[in-house]
């Protein structure tokens, strides 16, 4: 046995090839805040990666002609003035490989879930250009995130960036679980990226998912509250990254960064520190190209570029529902659309509280499938209105039948993309249910049994409408045999359930 | 205000005393004294004359190399090194600093502007270490 280990050490030894080069260093002259102001390091790249004596690594922002300033990714207080800081000749990168899927990983790509190391079979930079227009294609396949509301009225495609924006405890994050946990089966892979987040969220987060049997094809990479802000900057450009080695493959990826706010008072806090001149509400003046390199990578590749996607979900936390601020504007321009998330709604009672008037998606609609175009085609327009008239009805009672009539079918509408959490629906079974209410269906249900109604139907129609079924499910397909065959269904269920 | 440099300062102090004679040096030196005192700048005249001794090296060909050793290097190795450093930095004059060092274990340790060149064994044993260690 000890004869093995020195034969080992031996041999490993004589593997041992040193290749001495010349190496760049700097001394530290301050260090305050995690950032660290060094002398030296003349020929340095901005974000190139440097090391310290106790092994803790910094990433170079700030390149002036006399200092550089450096931001450290770890722990700075055992940093001192004098100190030898060495260059390393590579830009800030991460490893990444196929086994890291399954796992919690920090802003540095190292494992933070105890189980043990990732072995890397490739190191990806953090920092890459987007890709260009040649390497792209339009959006049109759909992202199904099992959310009737979003699902139907603000559908989400392959490599679109849907934001998704309200104030805090709106339901932001629950909705991208949902999202995830969705995408069991749909040939997609998942990074989540937590930025300044609790740690106990995280851990309550990573349990649900794994529960869901989730955790299979996501990766969660952390930057928690207690790091310092440097890990918090780079975590979203870390999780990109680790998107972009599955999109390299081929693959369809989603990428959630929860939540982009934190990441600029991150960037904030850091440029601040390092005395670059602040801007509107203390930003500095790079806050929207930050931002927009960031969600510029999130693409569909066309085929002649191996394919593959990523679909980005930010999330921004507002204030009093204020989307006028400075982050929340930035990032609706950047996107494709937004996911309006409204403190009212949910203390109404209405969950997802998606507001579907000031909720949009600009590009997903091309992604949509043909059924669900047809039956989701006018639910926007008549929830819009039914939001009119609800206000409207308010002053007097003597309304005449049409608007009866729409008031009823808009109050049935909300009812049906009510949504229990971590109870996300299926497409299909989301085409029979708005194909019953904007059929008419639904109107002479009573609201508070619209819910039975709907678990009835989707269950009866799933054992009497099997053509329509298949059709939809296998290839996405609308004909008038299988819309016969759901109106008669829906027509016998709905008899049935009467009684 | 922009910020003035260190470097800005040195290059400012040698264009100002460069070709000037003894009694017009020590007027030009004297007042650079007075505007580092009234700018505070006194705290970084460390940093401001190391500065200015890098370009008057610049200036006249000068390499300055800081070499650490174990021991006392024979005058064989200085002369080999010197003409090695010429080569690598082309320039006409290479002035070696010695500097003895315990703790490298052997070998050499080559200092030079913000270059390190290091030979030495705690190097070696440091870089065997970080293999032998490596995660895999």
């Amino acid at each position: 046995m000890s004869n093995n280990i020195v034969e080992n050490l031996k041999k490993e030894i004589d593997n041992f090839s040193l290749q001495l080069k010349i190496e760049k260093v700097g001394k530290v002259m301050e260090v305050f805040d995690g950032i660290v102001k060094v002398s030296g390091l003349s020929d340095i790249k901005s974000s190139e990666m440097v090391t310290f004596p106790n092994g803790e690594m910094g990433v170079a922002l700030n390149i002036e002609e006399d200092v550089v300033g450096i931001i450290v990714l770890g722990d700075f207080s055992k940093i001192k003035e004098g100190d030898e800081v060495k260059a390393t000749g590579r830009i800030l990168e991460i490893p990444v490989s196929d086994s890291i899927l399954g796992r919690v990983v920090n802003a540095m790509g190292v494992p933070i879930d105890g189980k043990g190391v990732i072995k890397a079979t490739k190191t990806y930079p953090i920092e890459k250009v987007a890709p260009g227009v040649v390497t792209r294609q339009s959006v049109s396949e759909p992202v199904a995130t099992g959310i009737k509301a979003i699902d139907a009225i603000i559908p989400v495609g392959r490599g679109q960036r849907e934001l998704i924006i309200g104030d805090r405890q709106t339901g932001k994050t629950a909705i991208v679980i949902d999202a995830i946990l969705n995408q069991k089966g749909q040939n997609m892979i998942c990074v989540y990226v937590s930025i300044g987040q609790k740690d106990s969220k995280l851990r309550k987060l990573g349990a649900r998912l794994e529960a869901g049997g989730a955790m299979v094809y996501t990766v969660i990479v952390s930057a928690g509250a207690s790091e310092p802000a440097s890990m918090s900057y780079i975590a979203p450009y870390s999780g990109v990254a680790i998107a972009e080695y599955f999109m390299d493959q081929g693959k369809d990826v989603l990428i959630i960064y929860d939540d982009l706010s934190k990441h600029a008072v991150a960037y904030r806090e850091i440029s601040l520190l390092l005395r670059r001149p602040p801007g509107r509400e203390a930003y500095p003046g790079d806050v929207f190209y930050l931002h927009s390199r960031l969600l510029e990578r999130a693409c569909r590749r066309n085929e002649k570029y191996g394919g593959g996607s990523i679909t980005a979900f930010p999330i921004i936390e507002t204030q009093a529902g204020d989307i006028s601020a400075y982050i929340p504007t930035n990032v609706i321009s950047i996107t494709d659309g937004q996911i309006f998330l409204e403190a009212d709604l949910f203390y109404k009672g209405i969950r997802p509280a998606v507001n579907v008037g000031s909720s949009v998606s600009r590009v997903g609609s091309s992604a949509q499938i043909k059924a669900m175009k047809k039956v989701a085609g006018t639910l926007k327009l008549d929830l819009a209105q039914f939001r009119e008239l609800e206000a409207f009805s308010q002053f007097g009672s003597d309304l005449d039948d049409s608007t009866k009539k729409q008031l009823e079918r808009g109050k049935r509408a909300v009812e049906v993309l009510k949504q229990l959490q971590y109870a996300p629906v299926k497409t299909e079974h989301q085409v029979v249910t708005l194909y019953a209410l904007t059929k008419g269906f639904m109107d002479d249900v009573p609201v508070e049994k619209i819910k039975e109604f709907e678990a009835g139907l989707i269950d009866y129609s799933e054992r009497n409408a099997k053509v329509f079924y298949k059709e939809i499910v296998e290839f996405k397909m609308w004909t008038e045999k299988g819309e016969e065959q759901l109106k008669k269904a829906i027509a016998d269920f709905k008899s049935s359930f009467n009684k | 205000m922009a910020t003035i440099s260190n470097n800005d300062i040195a290059r400012a102090i040698f264009s100002l005393s460069k070709g000037k004679s003894h009694s017009e040096l020590s007027v030009v030196l004297n007042k650079v004294a007075k505007f580092l005192f009234r700018r505070r700048l006194l705290s970084k005249s460390t940093e401001i004359l190391s500065r200015l001794s890098q370009i008057i090296n610049q200036e006249e060909g000068r390499t300055v190399a800081k070499i650490s050793s174990v021991e006392k290097l024979d005058h064989k190795t200085k002369t080999h090194l010197e003409q090695a450093l010429k080569k690598r930095y082309s320039t006409k004059e290479v002035i070696l600093v010695e500097n003895l060092d315990q703790k490298l274990l052997g070998g050499l340790k080559i200092e030079v502007n913000d270059e390190v060149i290091d030979f030495s064994i705690k190097n070696r044993v440091g870089k065997l270490q970080e293999y032998l260690t490596r995660q895999i």
